[in-house]
């Protein structure tokens, strides 16, 4: 136990590390924006993968918190002049409140019941971020949404913005970890193996699940908040359907019930439609090609293929 | 018949009268027995006997549609699973339910869920009381482990375990619920004659622990050698209830259960 906290740890500062480097030595403001995205896109896989991939519970929704925490926090700080950071708390607050009443009767429901359920509930949110213009701007979107700044440090530069995703990010790695290796990660990940048995040894699947629910909820309302305010301008096309599925592509191609798993899916997930635009028309074609290529061979998604390719390359 | 000798011992459980139908099937049919603290209780009957329901019932997976279950002087009819393991009733499955991607150690950290507090934020933030509960959870893990003899496959995942060592598994993560009652569903079913040796002995050990033990078992040396008194239930119905001897002469067990009298 010692030795893989240890272990976690020094991935932990690895991955710091990496992030300092890159925001040193990187100048090409494209490069640093692309792995903003990364940021904000690994941010979403990692609440997602919480709730899909250790606790078992599929949501095909969730685009809908991301566009809540976006556009909670800029109503907020734009018509309300509300300071951004108090805004954050609001879009945090908001999802988190209504990923607690929706997911009461919702989480009842398990399997394709539930992955029915959830993209239903996004459908409405979407609905709701075009039509309630007066509020959202409706389908032309909503634009001016003012730029972070903490004292004296300005996130208007892509490279600050860069270290701001990025920590949160980091923080957030740390979190769910310390979480997964609790008494509440344990009794998460006994409801995906078999919900009959965690309720015979006394969990409250139900409550538990809830939980978890609103806790990626929450999360996915910060990727939405750093993504609004990183943009400037955000639109329901956003937050569709397809973007549920987007994330859920990513936590399954990086690797379910694994923290780095949502770090490389959502890596691969923001790259590749930037390497392919080489392809122009084709674009498309390509990506689904490699999508379904990565799910033939590494079925278990990157990171439990890739370890089981490097063990097996020692052997 | 009805072991007025055993009323020395307080009753933990008292079934009376329960009853329960699905769908014009009746289940369990007016069924009444008493379990005593500190006893091995075998539960017997053939296929379709209706064993499992009153497991079910017991345990609160089912509410019955008549009648009480009163344990520890308390009447628990309908009540949560969630609740009862509190009170400290605990099972394990006809076919063994582990959580399979987690280890064999973890298995039993989960088991301590009930009589456990940490919380979200306590696990989030680490908490010192926290973290001393997640030590304190770790090493009754262990203890447990070594009880039933597995601490040598503690870090295995659960799934890689022979089934026989799946089953002490599944003991192990009930016992961690500190049960006053445990029940057992076919504990020797798939074990061979050997493991089938060191089930009979553990149990011994766990009642030597002041845990009650209800089994539903097929294996009759096994139930007869190591239960004190046996129910017999035939078509959802009570048959007979006695010491495991009294039962074996019973000529309506005899008729119904063992063959012919």
């Amino acid at each position: 136990m010692l030795l893989r906290w240890g272990k976690n740890n020094i991935a932990f500062m690895v991955l710091f590390f990496v992030v300092v480097a890159i925001g040193i030595w990187i100048e090409n403001q494209y490069y640093l924006q692309v792995l903003t995205f990364i940021g904000i896109n690994s941010l979403l896989a990692l609440g997602l993968n919480m709730l899909m991939g250790y606790a078992g519970q599929i949501s095909l929704g969730h685009a809908a918190f991301y566009g809540l925490g976006a556009y909670t926090s800029a109503i907020l700080s734009v018509h309300y002049n509300v300071n951004p950071w108090l805004a954050l708390i609001g879009a945090v607050l908001t999802a988190s409140l209504i990923a607690f009443i929706i997911g009461i009767p919702t989480l009842k429901l398990s399997g394709y019941y539930l992955g029915m359920g959830t993209l239903g509930f996004g459908m409405v949110v979407h609905v709701l971020f075009r039509e309630w213009s007066t509020l959202t701007g409706g389908a032309s979107g909503f634009v001016g949404i003012p730029p972070l700044e903490l004292g004296p440090i300005s996130f208007l530069s892509v490279r600050n913005y860069f270290y701001l995703v990025w920590l949160i990010m980091l923080a957030n790695m740390v979190i769910c970890r310390r979480l997964i290796d609790s008494r509440i990660g344990r009794a998460l990940r006994s409801i995906h193996d078999s919900e009959h048995a965690a309720e015979a040894v006394g969990v409250d699947t139900a409550n538990l699940k809830l939980m978890i629910f609103v806790f990626s909820a929450a999360m996915s309302a910060v990727a939405g908040f750093l993504y609004a305010h990183f943009v400037s301008f955000i639109s329901p096309g956003s937050f569709t359907f397809l973007a549920s599925v987007r994330m859920v592509t990513m936590v399954v191609i990086g690797g379910m019930a694994s923290i780095w798993g949502a770090l490389l899916g959502a890596s691969l997930l923001t790259l590749l439609p930037e390497w392919l635009h080489a392809f122009a028309d084709y674009e498309m074609v390509v990506y689904g090609a490699v999508l379904m290529i990565v799910m033939i061979l590494l079925p278990q998604g990157l990171t439990r293929g890739l370890t089981e390719i490097y063990e097996r390359s020692r052997k | 018949m009805n072991g007025r000798e055993n009323n020395l011992k307080s009753s933990l459980l008292k079934i009376e009268s329960v009853s329960k139908t699905f769908g014009g099937v009746q289940a369990a049919q007016d069924i009444s027995f008493k379990v005593s603290e500190g006893d091995i209780v075998g539960l017997i009957g053939p296929n379709g006997a209706g064993k499992t329901t009153l497991f079910n019932l017991i345990t609160g997976v089912y509410t019955p549609d008549s009648g009480k279950i009163i344990f520890e002087q308390t009447e628990v009819q309908g009540r949560e699973v969630l609740t009862l393991v509190k009170m400290g009733i605990a099972r394990t499955f006809q076919n063994v339910e582990l959580f399979e991607n987690m280890t064999v150690v973890e298995n039993v950290m989960v088991g301590q869920h009930v009589r456990t507090t940490c919380g979200f934020w306590g696990a989030v933030l680490r908490l010192p009381g926290a973290l001393k509960e997640e030590k304190k959870i770790r090493k009754n893990a262990l203890d447990l482990l070594e009880f039933v003899g597995l601490e040598s496959v503690a870090d295995r995942r659960s799934s890689e375990l022979p089934f026989g060592w799946q089953r002490l598994l599944e003991i192990a993560r009930a016992m961690a619920s500190k049960p006053k009652m445990l029940l057992l569903d076919e504990p020797a079913a798939g074990l061979n004659a050997v493991e089938t040796g060191t089930l009979a002995e553990l149990l011994n050990k766990i009642r030597s622990q002041g845990i009650t033990l209800l089994l539903v078992e097929h294996d009759m040396n096994l139930t007869m050698e190591i239960s004190d008194r046996i129910v017999v239930l035939d078509q959802g119905r009570l048959l007979a209830h006695g010491t495991p001897r009294e039962v074996q002469q019973d000529e309506a067990v005899m008729a119904a259960y063992l063959g012919k009298a």
